[in-house]
């Protein structure tokens, strides 16, 4: 999904002032692109409405420290990509990834989009392997910046975007496969 | 044959890769699908489409984001109280001449339900208690206007001021305020058991 979300200064202004209608406004503007970026990294829908919520009392919270630099939307995606990530970090703590390399879905019925194929196979991946390959090949982070935010090493990233890759094409070919 | 792996084929994508893996990639025709094949599963990827919250979160974090600014008020209300309590010193310790002893008296009565309000204030830890997004808002609102009458206290301070009509009045302004916080704050939690 291409981000091209054009926010006033005025409204940027109003809203570092702590004008309420303003940060509402901000909040309408970049609902949908924030929980998306949660959601394709993480599985549960419930968790990316969660992350919503935090980036977004991150944003009302430390809005007056935005400098203005860069466009509004990377300060917004990088709080979002970090509650994200710590909520990773925080559910592999709880217990191992079991689902890494599971797959629940059935084939899809015949005739769907190669989209929808995709779709579902990205579901079936880990949640480290799904935010590595969002951040990098979607949002274009670059391995380094990866690292940095999930505390690992640039190897690390690498591999994990390998790794989701050779397991998309397997379940993809699967699923072609069973049509 | 040894094919390209997919962290070549990866480095490849971005411009990274061996000059072994490029002369592969051009001279074998599966390893050129597969290249062809991730180059089509990051546009796929980019093209998905974007997925939308079920449930409108921003009441929750505009309930938050009142509560906080109540917060902030009531730090500055509390040192406007001082300020007020100062004014209030400086004002006993002027010496009253020619003014009605009914209004020293009447101005000490409301400067006394004063201090008392905020003692009553003070002896609830107000940051941790959970009100709703409604009471928070009403408690700003009224943080703000006591704000406001210790601003024309303070106004008052610099110029010699003697009780008065309108000394009185701000006090009392004051005193009204201050109970009605207190209502928000401490008897309308006690009733919801808070």
């Amino acid at each position: 999904m291409t981000i091209a979300l054009a926010v006033p200064d005025i409204l940027i202004a109003r809203a570092k002032s702590g004008d309420e209608e303003a940060l509402a406004a901000l909040y309408r503007a970049f609902e949908t692109p924030v929980y998306n970026l949660a959601r394709r990294m993480l599985r549960n829908p419930e968790d990316a409405e969660d992350v919503l919520q935090e980036t977004f009392l991150e944003v009302v919270k430390s809005i007056g420290a935005y400098r203005g630099e860069g466009h509004l939307w990377g300060w917004i995606r990088q709080i979002a990509a970090s509650k994200a990530l710590m909520r990773i970090r925080r559910s592999q703590v709880r217990a191992e990834e079991a689902f890494d390399e599971e797959l629940t879905g059935g084939a899809p019925p015949v005739g769907v989009p190669a989209r929808i194929d995709l779709e579902r196979a990205f579901e079936h991946l880990s949640e480290t392997s799904r935010a590595v390959v969002w951040l990098h090949d979607v949002e274009g982070y670059t391995h380094e910046e990866i690292a940095e935010m999930m505390g690992k090493s640039v190897s690390f990233s690498k591999s994990q975007l390998a790794r989701a890759h050779s397991r998309l094409r397997r379940i993809l070919e699967g699923e072609r496969g069973t049509e | 044959m040894i094919h390209c792996t997919m962290e070549e084929l990866l480095a490849l994508r971005a411009n990274e890769g061996s000059v072994w893996a490029r002369q592969h990639v051009d001279a074998c025709a599966e390893c050129q699908r597969e290249f062809d094949a991730l180059y089509q599963r990051v546009a796929q990827l980019k093209a998905l489409p974007a997925l939308s919250p079920a449930r409108d979160r921003w009441p929750a974090i505009r309930e938050q984001f009142v509560i906080a600014r109540a917060r902030r008020r009531r730090r500055w209300v509390a040192s406007g109280m001082a300020a007020a309590a100062l004014i209030a010193g400086v004002l006993v310790m002027r010496p009253f001449t020619g003014v009605p002893q009914a209004e020293v008296a009447q101005l000490e009565d409301v400067k006394q339900q004063s201090a008392s309000l905020e003692a009553e204030l003070g002896r609830y830890d107000l940051d941790s208690r959970v009100v709703s997004g409604r009471a928070a808002a009403l408690a700003a609102e009224l943080e703000d206007r006591i704000a406001s009458v210790d601003g024309e206290l303070a106004r008052l301070n610099t110029v010699p001021t003697q009780p008065g009509p309108e000394l009185i009045r701000l006090w009392q302004d004051r005193v009204d305020l201050m109970r009605r916080l207190v209502d928000v704050h401490v008897t309308r939690a006690a009733y919801v058991g808070l």
